[in-house]
């Protein structure tokens, strides 16, 4: 057993300024799976209580993205940190009451999403400056050539602990296995950009296929999915991903988004499972 | 079955005949990551007829005969909604004007254009331009299937539903879908939008042809599209295939209910160009 070899040396480290969204809402009234009409919470903003390490499911929420959604008003600015961040990545606050706190970006979705210290998020405030150390695109398994690594910093992939096996393959610890009729939004869209959403929007889908314990921040694989040029079905091939967002009482066709990480031939990798391959234990996060 | 005909308005709204758009960088990407410019989308396809193959054409996602389009966001949200497959058309300027069409299915691109497709005589093609206003003679809003008020409707024309369902308790499709088919469009608003089919995901999509009728089993589009075991949801196939992982043939939603309140013949011609007679 050994760590893979990467290109980290090879790759570039680039500030990038980004703030604190502020919720937005459209006045009127989504319809959930079960034909309610729904006004939800989630999006945007700051999450002070729900945070990396937490259930995906207890919340009334929809799209819940825990601890700060990160963005950019100007909308070339906000492509920039949509395709430049990567998960794992270093963040700043450069304004406001909790300037100097430092957090990590733990997923994308319509923000980039980063989870700071309590005592920070119990300050941040929308309109916050931000400065996101990018660092990851570009990252390559030099051993594995059709594996592709997307919006993954080379200190995730340390500090998941992902290990060469004997056999050759890269091993990889998950809570959870999506089967791939599962996958909703987010098919069809760049591998860099936001995340795909498991279609978890009724509780008894939940508990029918056991995922009533995955935790926001969760690495999860993603069966017959491939994620290297884009998003969608393809028999054989794999993805992994880290889980972005949650909330129940969704909208239909939405759910839990994970965000993708790397994703190759189903037999490049040995999948373990692991109650603790979380984000939370694999970037220190600050309590 | 019988539907609430009666009840039913006819409206009129405005598309115009768009033309292609493009971003500066003209490259998509394949699944293979191959770098490929996308040809298809928007305007005049004079190639590309309904009731012809959905794969095999050097196109993403094809729009046969003319994509419209309102210039008003607003309007064209209005225009996505009401206009319904089966649904006349007239060209009311240019040198097409008082030629009559029919609108074939819709088709929304991610942060890019939503556009109704229309059919025409190749000859009316001929003569349509970008810009040229069209009269969209809409109706099938509000639709309701006596005896299966479970089942909601859609994108679907009384003008289409005399021609397909009327008569007969079984409904014609081409094929029956396993639910992993459907990629690019889940949790769109089911009224206004398509749905891509990844054309890997099920041998059962050999030998698609635009305008096939299809059925996709345990998936919802009650209200918006998604994944919902026991319930089922039947399109109508509005675009070509499409290179890019995740995407495919667009497919316009047309009924989404209870699994129990359909009962189906699988027909190899439950398509369109017979259906509506689009010569």
């Amino acid at each position: 057993m050994s760590a893979p070899r990467l290109n980290t040396d090879r790759l570039v480290e680039v500030g990038v300024q980004a703030e604190v969204a502020h919720p937005s809402h459209s006045g009127t009234y989504s319809v959930d799976s079960y034909g309610r009409p729904i006004i939800l919470p989630g999006m945007a903003g700051v999450v002070a209580n729900a945070r990396v390490g937490d259930l995906v499911f207890p919340w009334a929420a929809d799209h819940l993205e825990p601890g700060v959604s990160a963005g950019n008003p100007q909308r070339d600015r906000y492509q920039a940190l949509q395709f430049l961040a990567c998960v794992g990545n270093v963040v700043r606050v450069l304004s406001g009451p909790a300037a100097g706190a430092e957090g990590r970006v733990t997923g994308k979705h319509a923000f980039v999403l980063v989870d700071f210290p309590q005592e920070a998020l119990d300050m941040l405030a929308p309109g916050d400056t931000l400065l996101v150390r990018a660092v990851g695109q570009g990252l390559r398994f030099l051993d594995f050539e059709d594996v592709a690594a997307r919006s993954c910093s080379p200190a995730l992939v340390e500090g998941m602990g992902v290990e060469v096996s004997a056999d050759g393959r890269l091993q990889v610890d998950v809570t959870a296995e999506v089967p791939a009729f599962m996958m909703g939004a987010g098919l069809g869209m760049s591998s860099e950009w936001a995340n795909c959403d498991v279609m978890f929007t009724r509780r008894e889908v939940v508990e029918r296929l056991g995922f009533g314990d995955v935790r926001l921040g969760d690495v999860v694989a993603m069966h017959d999915q491939d994620h290297r040029y884009g998003r969608g079905y393809r028999a054989g091939m794999l993805a992994f991903g880290v889980v972005a967002h949650g909330g129940y009482g969704g909208v239909p066709g939405h759910g839990m988004g994970v965000a993708t990480i790397f994703s190759g031939p189903r037999e490049r990798f040995e999948i373990v499972r692991s109650p603790d391959a979380n984000l939370r234990n694999h970037l220190e996060l600050a309590a | 079955m019988i539907i609430n005909g009666n009840e039913l308005l006819r409206t009129a709204l405005v598309g115009d005949v768009t033309s292609p758009v493009m971003g500066m960088n003209p490259y998509d990407v394949t699944a293979d990551g191959v770098p490929f410019v996308s040809v298809g989308a928007g305007g005049i396809c004079y190639t590309v007829r309904v009731g012809d193959s959905a794969g095999g054409w050097a196109a993403d996602q094809v729009e046969p005969g003319a994509s419209i389009a309102n210039p008003d966001p607003a309007a064209n949200e209005a225009l996505l909604l009401y206009a319904c497959v089966g649904n006349r058309v007239t060209v009311r300027t240019g040198a097409a004007a008082g030629a009559a069409g029919t609108v074939t299915g819709k088709h929304e691109a991610f942060h890019a254009y939503k556009h109704v497709l229309v059919h025409f005589d190749p000859d009316v093609l001929d003569a349509l331009v970008p810009g040229d206003r069209l009269l969209v003679h809409a109706c099938g809003r509000g639709m309701r299937i006596e005896d299966r008020p479970e089942i909601a409707c859609h994108s679907l024309g009384p003008e289409l539903w005399e021609a397909w369902a009327a008569t007969g308790e079984r409904l014609r499709v081409t094929r029956v879908l396993a639910p992993e088919v459907v990629g690019m469009g889940s949790g769109r608003v089911s009224g206004a939008t398509s749905v891509a089919l990844q054309t890997g995901a099920d041998e059962a999509l050999d030998g698609l042809r635009i305008g096939d009728l299809v059925a996709v089993r345990d998936w919802d589009a009650t209200y918006i599209t998604g994944y919902h075991e026991d319930r089922v949801t039947v399109g109508v196939v509005s675009t070509g295939d499409s290179p890019v992982l995740g995407n495919g043939p667009a497919t316009t939603i047309l009924l989404s209910g209870p699994a129990a309140a359909f009962d189906f013949e699988v027909d190899a011609g439950a398509n369109l160009a017979d259906l509506l007679d689009l010569g």
